[in-house]
């Protein structure tokens, strides 16, 4: 009678009584009605009148009829509701157990399966940390939203992204009025010698406006940020250390603040310290200082020429990018008729600060999440294929379960429960494996790609691994849980006697997945591929220089005590000339920068009594000491190099590079042309003569074409931020020590900054791309074994199904090579659909990597070629393993089987 | 007499420690056993019954009785039972001090405790 003892699990399949909260309140009713008739009936039968008999019942209720059914029906409600909640708890458990005891069943697959994902997954989390960190995250500045970047545009000289003039920065900030408050900072790093703790070092300096830290609504953690005031001059430096400096260099001593720092010779008074994670992104500051301007130099019209400052605007609440843009229009007009000579085609345009600062490194980033998208995709497709291996194994027992009345739901539950566990032991795994790779991206990142400091595995993070975990469950247990609840028990008992052939179906699944994975692999191949080709273009790339033996060493001189051409001349030429007496140098010379490094400052140029083919084109600087093009190994084309006879008395030479030549002068060898940076010259124009004509060189980028380019000799243009080159016999970098105590000697207040040599730059300038491809590639090779091992898969278990018409083949006369083709042709037919597939694919998608590529087009031939048939042929190998398996089966046994 | 705070509980549960049994089945047996002591009022005694059913004291299971009625048979399970066991040691206990108690004689108390 009491059959509710029965376990859950059979009471389920057997079709008795659940617990159901909805049926709770009639049964209760049932129940105290039967309780009373059975009262009656009692009393009745011992010859109380009906009517006495009926009152009695009632009355041994103990309370009112409506009052005693409420309170049942609701014990009766929450018990039901109780014992409902125990079953599903007991439900889900089998399942569970039934998932865990057959992934156990087969735990070399189980593990591989679990691997996979959890290696997909790993990847997927270390790239959307990266991803996050960088591109979802807000800048850590107050309203990040209302913050945006100003910048100057000429159509005349092509500027798009021009810095600011000061003069018109501050203009706009007091007549533009959808801007609360505009600040802004230098557009580039100075380096400073600091002395007087320890021994002397450059630090990377920025020059700030007083209000920048106030328009970043960014306040100090310790003292002050700089005070709108202090935009002017103020008699002294002011410092504000970011955070991480305070600590590496300060040992995170809070008494620094306040006190003074020597800075160039000069004393700096550190007023605060910034909170974590606050700088520029995109430059690596060490200290920032207050810019100090003269206040006099508000009204000269150098003000308004130079364009040197990035400035930033808050815009006031409310006020969306369009709005602001109209106004600031207003006012750049306004300034156009107010200064026509310098104004008079100065532009300038909005964009979001955000979007500025992650300019770059965006593009990299979304392609390599892109990549882990498509590896985790092709991780699901293969778990998917391997379960429904599985399921198609265990068709009998399915039957056999909806024979027995088992519901289609409930085998469906119970294959997402074992994809769902699988998913959520490779999640767990993938979260681990993502932490590491995180931190190993972070570590092997090239330089400013995740310019935001702290890339972490956030509770964020987190959320995103459960969230990949759960669609990839779905996904990979979707195909076989649905296959399972379209069976129909009658066919499969049919089928299953004679084994094997029922599974059509199955078979069709496995293809189309299969299918898929080759596409995608191809996909992800091509992607590395053109990044490989184009990396190799790079390596390639003549950069018009010869980088071995070279040593480099930036350095920069206080105009405090070099205040004078003589004295700036005489120190660079004392210096190089001890360099020069060092064992092991062959030549030494200073440049204001080297190749593959940022240029300096841009201008025009015009020649005397002629006409130049390009005159709105621009031509960036260099200056340099004797022998500089020695150093570098650069061609000489025309006329000669700089030499010691130009000088501050002699006359104003210059070189120019061979696109200066194209650029200027087509089909000409203009030596000896007079010419000079202003694009209206006057009779007291400064004239230059070329002298010589270098070869060209990659000035900022490998990738970069050069451009038209004067060299000058330092003591006609002298400039205090220089760089020395070093050439050696060899080994240049055991020079460093030698070179450092040089000048120790002469000036002990001075440091070089980052020393490297030139082989270290050129392998800086290619590192990010590097970095990109070697990750790419990374992902291109678990993504295509991923996917062999998928078509592996398919063809050995078409083959072992096939093993019994393999042996009425052969029996019949069929050579072992007709059979064996029988099998690959199958695996090698969808590998080649795949590969088509893929190929379309391939050219919707390559697209998105085209600004990344160098020398090579996103449609590029030879990659489309040769990534295909490397895919079909290792496609043919896995095909062809078990096909020759099948042929050597042994016949007899084969048709004695079942 | 009223019963005592939650004595119900092991008299249902001793009734059906023999057999399952339909709520006015119980009813009728603690009330025959202990000579209609102890009446049981028909609502509290469903309230219990369901009461200890979500604590798997009890499983219960439709049936039909002897005049042909569907009532919800009731059956002690593992647990149930261990339940009994233990309480009727418990409320063995109190019934004892309980009887002492009454029994007493003189307003002295033994040596040992008191001041």
């Amino acid at each position: 009678m009491s059959w509710s003892r029965i376990r859950y699990g059979a009471r389920r399949i057997f079709g008795l009584e659940l617990h159901r909260p909805a049926a709770a309140p009639h049964d209760a009713d049932v129940e105290l009605d039967a309780v009373i008739a059975e009262r009656i009936a009692f009393l009745t039968a011992r010859g109380v009148p009906p009517v006495e008999a009926q009152a009695q019942a009632l009355l041994h209720v103990g309370e009112s009829l409506t009052a005693a059914r409420a309170r049942l029906r609701a014990s009766a409600e929450h018990r039901e509701q109780t014992l409902m909640l125990r079953e599903r708890i007991a439900e889900a458990w089998i399942d569970l157990r039934h998932a865990a005891r057959s992934l156990a069943r087969n735990p070399v697959l189980s593990t591989a399966m679990v691997l996979t994902l959890a290696l997909a997954i790993g990847a997927n989390t270390a790239i959307y940390s990266a991803v996050r960190a960088v591109i979802l995250r807000p800048l850590p500045y107050a309203e990040p939203d209302r913050l945006v970047s100003i910048w100057e545009t000429n159509p005349e000289f092509k500027w798009t992204h021009a810095e600011a003039a000061p003069a018109n920065m501050f203009d706009w900030r007091e007549r533009v009025s959808a801007f609360a408050d505009v600040g802004g900072y230098f557009s580039f790093v100075t380096q400073s010698t600091l002395t007087g703790r320890g021994e002397p070092r450059m630090v990377s300096t920025l020059g700030v406006t007083g209000n920048f830290f106030d328009v970043l609504g960014v306040r100090a953690t310790l003292g002050r940020t700089f005070q709108e005031s202090e935009t002017w001059n103020v008699g002294r430096t002011l410092v504000l250390l970011p955070a991480q400096t305070w600590r590496a260099q300060f040992g995170g001593d809070s008494s620094v603040v306040g006190g003074t720092i020597t800075l160039d010779g000069r004393p700096a008074e550190v007023v605060g310290v910034l909170p974590d994670g606050v700088g520029v992104p995109g430059m690596d500051v060490e200290y920032f200082t207050n810019i100090g301007w003269d206040p006099a130099s508000r009204a000269q019209t150098s003000f308004r020429r130079a364009h040197f400052v990035r400035p930033v605007a808050r815009l006031k609440p409310g006020v969306t990018l369009e709005q602001a843009d109209a106004a600031l229009q207003e006012v750049v007009r306004a300034l156009q008729s107010e200064y026509p000579g310098t104004n008079r085609v100065m532009g300038a345009q909005l964009g979001s600060l955000h979007a500025d600062l992650i300019g770059e490194t965006r593009r990299p980033l979304l392609v390599m999440f892109a990549a882990v998208a498509i590896l985790l995709l092709i991780a699901c497709a293969n778990l998917a294929n391997l379960l429904v291996v599985r399921a198609a194994a265990r068709e009998r027992e399915a039957a056999m379960r909806l024979a027995l009345g088992a519901g289609r739901g409930h085998l469906v539950r119970r294959a997402l429960t074992e994809s769902g566990l699988l998913a959520v032991v490779g999640g767990a795994l993938g979260l681990l494996l993502g932490w590491w790779g995180t931190r190993a991206l972070v570590a092997l990142q090239p330089p400013q790609l995740l310019p935001i400091g702290d890339v972490g595995v956030s509770l964020n993070v987190t959320g995103f691994v459960a969230a990949v975990t759960l669609a990839s469950a779905l996904l990979f247990g979707a195909g076989p849980a649905l296959w399972a609840a379209r069976r129909d028990p009658a066919d499969v008992l049919k089928d299953a006697g004679r084994g094997a052939t029922g599974s059509r179906r199955a078979r069709q699944v496995r293809n189309v997945l299969l299918v898929g994975q080759v596409a995608l692999a191809l996909t992800l191949t091509v992607g590395a591929g053109l990044l490989v080709r184009s990396y190799a273009a790079l390596q390639h790339v003549d950069a018009g220089f010869d980088g071995r033996n070279v040593l480099t060493a930036a350095i920069s001189i206080p105009r405090s005590r070099y205040d004078s051409t003589a004295k700036v001349t005489a120190f660079f030429g004392e210096l190089e000339r001890r360099v020069r007496a060092l064992p092991g140098v062959q030549a030494a010379a200073f440049a204001s920068k080297v190749p593959l490094t940022p240029a300096s400052w841009t201008s025009q140029i015009s020649a005397q009594g002629r006409a130049i083919a390009s005159p709105d084109e621009q031509v960036v600087h260099r200056t340099q000491t004797a022998g500089y093009h020695a150093v570098m190994g650069t061609r000489l084309i025309a006329g000669r190099f700089l030499d010691e006879t130009d000088n501050a008395t002699s006359v104003p030479a210059v070189v120019v590079n061979e696109a200066f030549v194209r650029q200027f002068f087509p089909g000409e060898t203009p030596l000896g042309v007079r010419v000079t940076y202003e694009r209206n010259p006057t009779d007291s124009s400064y004239w230059r003569t070329i002298v010589g004509i270098v070869a060209n060189e990659r000035q900022e980028a490998l990738a970069k074409a050069p451009v038209p380019e004067v060299f000058e000799p330092l003591a006609q243009e002298p400039r205090r931020g220089l760089v020395l080159t070093v050439r050696t016999g060899d080994s240049p970098g055991s020079l460093a020590a030698p070179v450092r105590r040089v000048l120790a000697e002469l000036d002990p207040t001075l440091a070089f900054s980052s020393m490297r040599t030139m082989q270290d730059v050129r392998s800086t300038a290619l590192a990010r791309p590097r970095f990109l491809m070697v990750v790419l590639s990374g992902f291109a090779v678990v993504g295509v074994v991923l996917a062999i091992v998928g078509v592996y898969g398919v063809v050995a278990h078409a083959a072992r199904q096939r093993t019994r018409e393999i042996g009425i083949r052969m029996a019949l006369g069929a050579g072992r090579q007709t059979v064996q083709w029988l099998v690959v042709r199958n695996g090698l037919g969808l590998a080649g659909i795949g590969v088509l597939v893929g190929i379309v694919l391939t050219r919707l998608a390559a697209r998105a990597i085209e600004t990344l590529l160098f020398a090579v087009t996103p449609g590029d031939m030879a990659t489309y070629l040769a990534v295909p048939a490397l895919l079909l042929l290792t496609a043919a190998i896995a095909c062809w393993l078990p096909a020759a398996r099948a042929a050597r089966a042994d016949l007899t046994g084969v048709m004695r089987a079942d | 007499m009223a019963l005592l705070r939650g004595t119900l509980d092991i008299l249902v549960l001793k009734a059906l420690s023999w057999t399952p049994l339909h709520a006015f089945e119980i009813a009728q047996w603690v009330e025959q056993r202990s000579d209609g002591e102890f009446p049981v009022e028909d609502a509290a005694l469903l309230q219990a019954l369901h009461r200890m059913e979500e604590r798997r004291l009890l499983t219960a299971a439709w049936g039909t009785t002897e005049n042909n009625r569907r009532a919800r048979y009731y059956s002690l399970t593992a647990a149930g039972r261990a339940h009994l066991r233990t309480e009727t040691e418990v409320l063995r206990r109190s019934v004892t001090a309980l009887t002492e108690v009454l029994d007493a004689r003189t307003a002295a108390v033994s040596a040992r405790g008191t001041r």
